[in-house]
């Protein structure tokens, strides 16, 4: 038995990485086929457009968190960062409509900013103090959309967000311009999917190249990092801008999908569930992100969904079997779904036998090292 | 501990985590199949000319405020055994309620809000929350789906150009007008008005403040925050302004602090006035004495249930169903239910657009009095807004603390 899981994972592991994310962009694709042919219902249109922008968010804070080693327990300001920026510059509120690639472009320029301004005092922290810190960040900026009214609304949210028009500026709703308008649910998730994909692209080449390394680095010990030439401040702040900027992209989409943006959205607990996605898929690793995100986010739906099917009250209980699942995986597989090679070796109580047979292999070679010398 | 100790421990911890896990998922199962068979839903057999329409309750089960929802969810249940079959050309309908929880989340609204799209809904009762319904709106007006909220009274929930929107609860600019109206009646000239920058308490403040503008009394705003225990620099501002009356809109806790701060600084002769927020037993305590209270006054954003014709047959038949006390804004839901059902009827259609339509023409008579809807017709800045039958102004219920207590004025 376990030989033949051994032999399965062995094949499994010598096929190409491309294939399978080849695999996973065009199932990605077809699933709202599923949707035009009737198979599948609308709703599971927008679950797929808010899985899609969690896997970005987990994709953004992995860079810190996976790659950097950095805990943020603030993260869901910068989507707020991106959301509001959007929501100001293509809505009723200020009476602006500018063009959709501007308005994203300035919302994730502006939630980078926000990460660069909060990562000046808080990058010399660590650990615990880091996790504070960030986590009160969060709070600051929810508090301070609820309060800042003229420009937020408060809690009564800013409404009437214009739909993206792809190309031009007009609201002709007929012809090209109409065809180019983003406002339906299949719509939107084409939109997102075409981020995540080339976000994942630009991550995946990150983290071979010497700045990832440089994180990586930073992450397994700081001090032997400096050592070895990295300066820490320029690469730690890196990844927070950078993944501050990827959840202001995330969070200006999610603008123009919801159409309608109140604080309740950036919630305390929307940052622990982001938090969530990273470690269950598996830190550092970004296909295991993106499963751990898409999990996290479609399970209560797939719960739900199985609860309507048989018509019962048992809907009320989803997020109670959601929470069982989570606790059931971290204790049977704290590494995460599709974890990174180095933190699967973490995870796990190495066999001490296994430890014995390294020691003692150390040891001989020690051994024999002190033969030469003498 | 020795090493085999070790290993037996963890695999012990993993079996009986998985063990938990599966007793808990089985008692889960077992309960929901329990309520199924409690509630017996027949709904499936389509016999002669029956014809079942789906309507649909988004309200909150799970998240911050469970027990209104479920309450929510109580009042459209009790509808649903009174208006739930009913005869429209020759031909029997009956109605088949599509419960689903949006935990008070905007996002997971959005969901929910699609899937009774996708369910084929004729209406939907709900949502709870203002987050949670604003988000669901324009899926609702780009389906053209009616919608009927019995527990959203934020004054801004209805956006502009919307017409799917309605709601059974007072809006909170009733109660807005309503105080500037008893502010003016007792000769304020000078009037500061103070929230607690809540979306709840901000609405009140900008009615009553454009209210009492428009008659030419001059005001201040002012603003705390939720929980705060200090409210000196607040004091001071309307000391230095010297008004006849401070409208305060948020809830008691900061309303007791700011009268019993305001009584320290010598301000006893300022005519201290809330909304429902401030309208319980609970102020009393919060002002530092029975003798603070004194004459505080609060208006309240609907009328007491002594006052509100159905209540007493609907809260015996709410008992004796739950067994538990009629929880908050259920009669609201229970008539939202109603509402949706009278302008099918009107309708003589169950055409969503129909529906919309006689909505809007609709006039009536619930457990809470009898009420219409705002149109465009009458000029409504929000249309769909509840307008109840006989209110104004004036006649909103008011409250005075006499030796106390809350006590209504005549």
């Amino acid at each position: 038995m376990a030989a033949m899981t051994e032999r399965i994972s062995s094949v499994l592991a010598r096929v190409p990485r491309g294939v399978y994310m080849a695999l996973a962009v065009v199932l990605a694709a077809g699933f709202p086929l599923l949707n035009v042919i009737g198979v599948v219902e609308t709703a599971w249109l927008r679950v797929g457009v808010m899985s899609l922008l969690f896997v970005m968010l987990a994709l953004g804070l992995n860079i810190v968190m996976g790659e950097t080693g950095l805990l943020n327990l603030g993260y869901i300001a910068f989507f707020a960062f991106g959301a509001y920026t959007t929501a100001l510059l293509s809505s009723p509120k200020f009476e602006l409509r500018w063009p959709f690639l501007a308005v994203v472009v300035v919302s994730t320029l502006i939630a980078m900013l926000a990460g660069f301004v909060i990562g000046l005092p808080t990058l010399r922290l660590r650990g615990d103090y880091l996790a504070i810190v960030t986590l009160a960040f969060g709070e600051i900026v929810r508090l301070t959309i609820i309060n800042l009214q003229g420009f937020t609304n408060g809690p009564n949210g800013i409404t009437g967000i214009y739909s993206p028009l792809l190309a031009g500026g007009s609201e002709v709703k007929t012809g090209l311009a109409a065809w180019l308008t983003v406002d339906k649910p299949i719509e939107y998730y084409y939109l997102v999917l075409v981020a995540v994909v080339v976000v994942s692209i630009l991550l995946a080449n990150l983290k071979n190249s010497r700045v990832g390394r440089a994180w990586n680095a930073l992450r397994e010990d700081e001090l032997a990092a400096i050592s070895s030439g990295i300066t820490a401040s320029r690469a730690k702040m890196l990844s927070v801008v950078l993944s501050a900027g990827i959840a202001g992209f995330a969070g200006s989409l999610y603008a123009y999908y919801s159409n309608v943006i109140s604080p309740e959205s950036f919630l305390f607990m929307q940052s622990v569930i982001v938090v969530c996605m990273v470690v269950l898929g598996g830190m550092g690793s970004i296909p295991g992100v993106v499963v751990g995100a898409i999990v996290l986010q479609a399970l209560p739906q797939v719960i739900r969904q199985a609860a309507g099917a048989a018509r019962s009250d048992f809907e009320v209980y989803r997020m109670l079997i959601f929470g069982v699942l989570i606790v059931v995986m971290v204790i049977f597989r704290p590494e995460g779904l599709l974890p990174d090679k180095l933190w699967r070796r973490e995870s796990h109580e190495v066999d001490p036998r296994e430890l014995e047979k390294t020691r003692q292999s150390l040891f001989d070679l020690e051994e024999g090292e002190k033969d030469l010398e003498v | 501990m020795t090493k085999g100790a070790r290993m037996l421990h963890e695999r012990t911890r993993k079996v009986l985590a998985l063990a938990l896990a599966a007793i808990l998922a089985f008692g889960l199962f077992g309960t929901a199949g329990c309520t199924e068979d409690g509630e017996g839903d027949g709904g499936e057999a389509t016999e002669g000319d029956v014809e079942i329409i789906k309507i649909g309750v988004q309200t909150a089960l799970t998240g911050p405020l469970p027990d209104y929802g479920e309450a929510a969810k109580r009042g459209a249940e009790l509808a649903l055994e009174d208006f739930g079959t009913f005869e429209m050309d020759g031909k029997t309908y009956q109605v088949e309620l599509v419960v689903l929880d949006d935990k008070a989340e905007p996002a997971e609204s959005a969901v929910v809000a699609q899937t009774m799209v996708d369910e084929g809904v004729v209406g939907v009762i709900g949502s709870l929350t203002t987050g949670a319904t604003l988000s669901a709106i324009p899926i609702y007006a780009e389906n053209r789906i009616p919608q009927i909220s019995g527990s959203v009274t934020g004054p801004k929930a209805n956006a502009e150009g919307v017409d799917t929107f309605y709601r059974t609860c007072w809006s909170d600019a009733i109660q807005g007008e309503a105080l500037a109206a008893w502010a003016l009646e007792l000769d304020a000239k000078k009037v500061v008005l103070m929230d607690d920058n809540g979306a709840y308490a901000v609405g009140l403040a900008d009615v009553a403040e454009a209210a009492l503008k428009a008659e030419g009394v001059e005001t201040l705003r002012q603003n705390c925050q939720s929980g705060d225990k200090d409210l000196s620099a607040q004091v001071a501002n309307v000391k230095e302004f010297g008004p006849d009356a401070i409208i305060f809109t948020g809830y008691h806790p900061e309303a007791g602090l700011m009268r019993k701060q305001m009584l320290e600084a010598g301000l006893a002769d300022v005519i201290f006035m809330g909304g429902d927020g401030i309208k319980s037993a609970e102020l009393i305590a919060q002002t530092g004495g029975v003798e603070n209270a004194e004459g505080i006054y609060a208006t309240f954003g609907g009328f007491p249930e002594d006052q509100q014709p159905g209540y007493e047959a609907f809260a015996a038949k709410y008992e004796e169903k739950y067994g538990d006390a009629v929880g908050p804004y259920a009669q609201n839901n229970y008539d939202a239910f109603g509402a949706l059902i009278a302008a099918i009827k009107a309708a003589g259609s169950t055409d969503t657009e129909d529906i919309i339509a006689a909505l809007r023409e609709l006039e009536y008579e619930g457990v809470t009095g009898t009420f219409s809807f705002a149109s465009e017709a009458d000029g409504a800045v929000s249309v769909g807004d509840i307008v109840v039958a006989g209110l104004t102004p004036s006649n909103v219920p008011r409250y005075v603390v006499e030796g106390g207590e809350f006590v209504a004025v005549k």
